[in-house]
């Protein structure tokens, strides 16, 4: 295995997310596909760990870490945003969400 | 070759739940997907010798993450999660193409002027090492994510909580 | 740690030993809690059950045998509504997690030693944490099994079992913490010889009243009585494995006892010592590695500590009534969450006294913290006390 396959991978990974993002209408899903996107971004971090000159430095590996709990606090306040928006529009389907007045 | 097999397995898993996932139009099916997608990156956490990252993932992505999810999912949709309404954006055809776009123009290209693959070096990994280094020189950071942590724990309860609805309204006559 | 090529030989050697044993070790439980049970309500429990075509009864051994054939042989049944890939996938689901963390008992068994440079389960950098993260997967098995049979008394236990487990995951983990902290590692043989070498962290006050929170926690974590508000039969009929029959029904019976074995497990190595024992020394180079005074004895007394954990287990589960979902939520956040938090903050002071070795020092030490915790253990009761209020009635009168 070399640093070139995961990163291939990687890179497919990021696609699928991105893909996700822009062709789905639920918010949920769109923020899926942002989970997958961060999910692929750390693959990259770890590989690029594991093929450096230096690993016993864990630059990698502890970016990874903070990278991790930015995204739970990510989804946490992404989630919480959908239930008011949902409260709010009955709906999570971001297409109909096109207005910032109350109708 | 041990490694090979278990890259190339680990990697098809990921890459089907990543998809699944994006396109299923059952969410709980997609949620569980997701999920096993984040136990194919896991395993290939492993198979970098990240194993603290790889327990981590475990616990905060499948344990934490895959729970809300689901939680959000019953609040917000039927709870058979079953979306019979067209499912797919309007703008979907331009998406496909910047998504292709980016990864033939900007991935691979990024990726093949790489300087040629060096083998891995013999790593020894280590919890407690990981621990020193976050207690020593990263220990602000921490600290700051904790902070982060806790604000995004108390902004997510007060958005999800929304406007208090009068106390009539709590019990009909 | 090198990686030296696995033979499938060695993987099988260290792996298949410990299925076996603990299905085999289920089947008996399962016999103790229902002669127990019945014994603590004045019965006789399975007595007939013994060799086939003797009359010989032997106690009723032969039940859980008996029991498995039925379960076997029973029609399975999927409801029509029911998600059938979910319904399907979800006992093994539930089944798959409480093996594995199996794995990362540091069980000393003979027939692993010759291989022990190969095969490490448990010398995994990361054990414990490994251990949670993966009996977090338990949760997911019950919603599934909830969700997927499409029945509302099914969706209710799923959800209230999910409530629970997360509400309880935090106690758990936090009194494991403590240990962790006092070690200096997250590795369970290290934990285990660290015991071994000093005392076992049950005898100190802050490692008690941490086993005291785990223990209550893992009773929540695994479903048992008094918190079996998931499967309560008489409210929700049988929770989230209503829809549930035959072998699939017995597949989440097995996980069930395979994940209370695991987290009985995971509190005889956090705070009992783990194989420790006598007749047992602990070799500090050889990573957990036990001299005995025969093959298996620290084996031996790591399943008795286990069983003697069970016991109190079957024992609670004759005589405590059951939790409402107001107490049960209640009582984990607003009692088990602030202590274990103390605790931790009591045991950091106590491992900064240790480090002086002095030992008036310790005592004045132990003396304030057990004072502290039992101080905060009884005001925490007093202030929930008065907030406990009887229950109010939406539909009935």
């Amino acid at each position: 295995m070399t640093l070139h396959h995961y990163l291939i991978l990687a890179a497919l990974l990021f696609c699928v997310g991105l893909m996700g993002a822009f062709t789905r209408r639920n918010a949920i899903v769109v923020l899926f596909s942002v989970e997958i996107m961060l999910n692929a971004a750390n693959l990259n971090f770890i590989a690029f760990w594991r093929y450096s000159e230096n690993p016993a430095l864990l630059h990698g590996p502890l970016f990874t870490l903070f990278a991790i709990a930015v995204a739970a606090a990510e989804v946490a306040v992404g989630l919480a945003l959908v239930i008011a928006v949902y409260r709010h529009f009955k709906t999570v389907d971001l297409e109909s969400m096109d207005t910032l007045r109350e109708e | 070759m041990n490694e090979v097999v278990a890259f190339w397995i680990l990697s098809i898993i990921a890459i089907f739940g990543a998809l699944v996932a994006v396109r299923k139009r059952n969410l709980i099916h997609g949620v569980f997907a997701l999920l096993v997608f984040f136990a194919g990156l896991s395993g290939l956490f492993l198979l970098l010798l990240a194993e603290f990252i790889a327990a981590v993932q475990v616990l905060v992505y499948i344990g934490a993450v895959g729970i809300l999810l689901l939680f959000a999912i019953m609040l917000t949709e039927r709870v058979t999660g079953d979306d019979d309404r067209r499912v797919t954006s309007r703008g979907w055809f331009w998406g496909l193409v910047v998504t292709a776009a980016v990864f033939v123009v900007l991935l691979l290209p990024a990726i093949q002027q790489l300087p040629p693959p060096k083998a891995a070096q013999t790593i020894d990994p280590s919890v407690k090492e990981l621990g020193h280094k976050l207690m020593n020189p990263y220990v602000v950071t921490l600290e700051v994510l904790a902070l982060l942590l806790t604000a995004a724990l108390i902004g997510a309860v007060t958005a999800a909580q929304g406007v208090r609805m009068p106390k009539e309204e709590d019990s009909p006559e | 740690m090198s990686l030296e090529p696995l033979t499938l030989t060695d993987i099988l050697i260290a792996t298949v030993p410990l299925m076996l044993i603990f299905a085999t070790l289920f089947a008996f439980t399962t016999w103790l809690e229902r002669k127990a049970l019945a014994r603590i309500q004045n019965r006789i429990g399975p007595n007939k059950v013994g060799i086939p075509c003797t009359r010989i009864g032997l106690f009723g051994l032969g039940q859980p045998a008996a029991d498995g054939i039925k379960m076997i042989f029973k029609e399975d049944i999927v409801p029509r509504g029911a998600d059938r890939l979910f319904h399907l996938l979800a006992p093994i689901l539930a089944l798959i997690p409480a093996m594995l963390v199996l794995c990362f008992l540091p069980l000393n068994f003979p027939w692993i030693k010759n291989i022990q440079g190969l095969v490490k389960p448990f010398m995994l950098d990361g054990a414990v944490i490994f251990f949670f993260a993966i009996t977090g997967l338990n949760t997911l098995a019950v919603f599934m099994a909830g969700w997927a049979s499409r029945n509302k008394y099914s969706l209710l236990g799923g959800i209230r079992a999910v409530a629970q487990m997360v509400s309880y995951e935090i106690p758990l983990v936090l009194s494991a913490v403590i240990v962790v902290m006092m070690v200096g590692s997250l590795n369970a043989a290290e934990i285990v010889k660290e015991q071994a070498d000093e005392y076992w962290f049950i005898l100190s006050p802050w490692g008690f009243t941490a086993f005291v929170i785990f223990f209550i926690a893992a009773l929540a974590e695994t479903n048992r009585s008094p918190f079996d508000l998931p499967e309560a039969e008489s409210e929700i009929i049988a929770g989230y494995f209503t829809e549930y029959s035959g072998f699939k029904f017995a597949l989440f019976f097995l996980g069930e006892y395979i994940a209370m074995f695991a987290i009985s497990g995971l509190a005889v190595t956090l705070f009992l010592g783990g194989g420790d024992g006598p007749g047992v020394t602990m070799n500090p180079e050889d990573q957990g590695l036990a001299t005995e005074a025969f093959p298996g004895l620290s084996a031996v007394w790591f399943l008795a500590k286990i069983f003697a954990l069970i016991a109190v287990m079957i024992w609670l589960r004759g005589t405590l009534p059951r939790l409402r979902v107001d107490q049960l939520m209640g009582f984990a956040w607003k009692f088990m969450l602030p202590l274990s938090i103390l605790n931790i903050l009591v045991a950091g002071f106590a491992w900064h006294a240790e480090q002086l070795d002095n030992t008036i020092i310790t005592v004045i030490t132990w003396v304030i913290s057990f004072a502290v915790l039992y101080g905060a253990a009884s005001g925490l009761n007093q202030l929930n006390r008065g907030k406990v209020r009887p229950r109010e009635y939406k539909y009935a009168e």
